[in-house]
């Protein structure tokens, strides 16, 4: 756990900035902006308690907010869906296959699983985000289109993240 | 006493859940940009030093663009400075028989130069962080231009790096004027392209011509009157209304920013004073007797 927790502390150090610097800025078309942190969201172990994980979502929102100047918007987005992250996968993973301390991945999960799982987190986040944010002026056409572009564009620069960690583990 | 503990403890996680909920709402509608602590922003010393040493990196790559438009805006001063010398010329010639000293009001605007450390143009609310803090004179509500326009107005400062509401911020309103006609009205962006903003309020017999320049009014003490903003776009506005909104491009290429000067005006607070008087009479005394 120590170990995990070290590495988690890691990740976190490194994804934030990275957020803040590069992909903010690796915007395709002014509509697909990709939200590589949410990994940090997806990789949460299942057994921490949720009081601790809701915690963790809600720092690493605050910290996006500080360094992006969207007060709230994402806070409250990682927030709600470090809440919902249990009963998501439970869609995907029957209650009683207990992954033992592991963090969700296509291993423990399955290939298959783990993709939806993902997607649907992703999907989740971007669809909150994109309506929080277009709270004072609506445009709709625009937001729907933000919403899939973002998330087809994250899904694919995470998976794509995903592959080179499992093979970095396996090797 | 031990039910309530146990109570507390059975539903903690929804309890943490509110609470941090409740946070991220006060922190999302508490949405005047120029009441949130410097800490919570951009400007705030781990995110400018962080902002900072990317810069260093990427300050580099749009170096070709900054060159050409520096080389042309050079162009265009070295013309002025003939233009004026000229005028100059003339008007020492006339000093000779008048006494008043002719640059006694032109020394209103002082430029700061800094460099964006951090943009946005792809948000609702578009900021940017810049390199220069209240260390280098930077206040709140300072102007912001670069070499082809405006870029926004400075909102909140730290000690080394300030953040500025940028042009594509739907909270910063800009008052402009059509170069050519004189009518004035007020430019804001509408979110959605980058380069495009909206020039609201113009009263309704208005001249224009497509591709007329917008300048700033200098109504307010923020701007000097006469910077370049934009170009009228198109000419689909409903002539019914009593008012236009017209459609117009901006000039600031806020995709490449990097160089800016913050416009420090040294009668700021003497204006501000002025009108905050005239607000207080007419509070006083709306029908002015």
């Amino acid at each position: 756990m120590t170990k995990f927790a070290i590495k988690y502390i890691i990740c976190f150090l490194l994804l934030i900035p990275a957020q803040a610097i590069v992909f903010n800025h690796l915007i395709l078309f002014n509509v697909a902006v990709p939200l590589a942190f949410i990994y940090l969201i997806i990789m949460l172990p299942l057994t921490l308690g949720t009081n601790l994980s809701t915690f963790i979502g809600f720092l690493a929102g605050l910290c996006i907010d500080i360094f992006c100047d969207t007060p709230g918007v994402n806070a409250l987005c990682c927030t709600l869906l470090a809440f919902a992250r249990k009963p998501i996968f439970h869609l995907y993973v029957s209650m009683d296959d207990d992954l033992a301390g592991r963090s969700p991945s296509s291993r423990t999960m399955g290939q298959a699983a783990y993709m939806k799982f993902m997607l649907t987190i992703i999907a989740i986040y971007c669809t909150l985000m994109f309506t929080v944010e277009a709270f004072q002026f609506l445009n709709f056409r625009l937001l729907i289109l933000r919403i899939l572009a973002s998330t087809t564009y994250t899904f694919i620069l995470l998976y794509a993240f995903d592959c080179l960690t499992l093979r970095n583990r396996e090797a | 006493m031990n039910e309530l503990f146990a109570f507390l403890v059975r539903h903690s996680k929804w309890l943490v859940f509110t609470f941090l909920v409740s946070v991220s709402c006060m922190l999302l509608f508490h949405n005047d940009p120029y009441r949130q602590h410097v800490y919570l922003t951009s400007a705030g010393r781990l995110a400018s030093a962080a902002y900072k040493s990317a810069n260093n990196v990427t300050s580099y790559f749009n170096l070709h663009e900054i060159n050409d438009g520096l080389n042309r805006r050079n162009a265009e001063l070295e013309a002025e400075i003939v233009r004026l010398n000229e005028k100059i010329g003339i008007m020492t010639e006339q000093g000779y028989t008048d006494t008043l000293a002719i640059d006694s009001g032109v020394k209103h605007f002082e430029f700061i130069v800094a460099n964006v450390i951090n943009n946005s143009i792809a948000r609702p609310y578009n900021y940017l962080t810049i390199n220069k803090g209240s260390r280098d004179g930077i206040r709140p509500e300072l102007g912001v231009v670069d070499r082809n326009g405006v870029v926004g107005i400075v909102s909140n400062v730290g000690p080394s790096s300030a953040r500025v509401i940028s042009l594509l911020n739907p909270h910063f309103r800009l008052s402009c004027k059509i170069k050519r006609s004189e009518y004035f009205g007020s430019l804001v962006w509408d979110g959605d392209r980058p380069d495009e903003a909206l020039l609201e309020e113009l009263p309704r017999h208005t001249v224009f011509n497509v591709g007329d320049t917008i300048v700033t009014s200098g109504y307010s003490a923020v701007f000097p009157a006469g910077l370049p903003v934009g170009v009228v776009l198109d000419d689909n506005t409903d002539r019914n209304q009593n008012f236009f909104t017209l459609r117009v491009r901006l000039l600031t290429d806020f995709t490449t920013l990097s160089n800016v000067q913050v416009v420090v005006n040294n009668e700021a607070d003497e204006i501000k004073a002025l009108s905050a008087g005239e607000e207080n009479d007419s509070k006083k005394n709306p029908f002015g007797n």
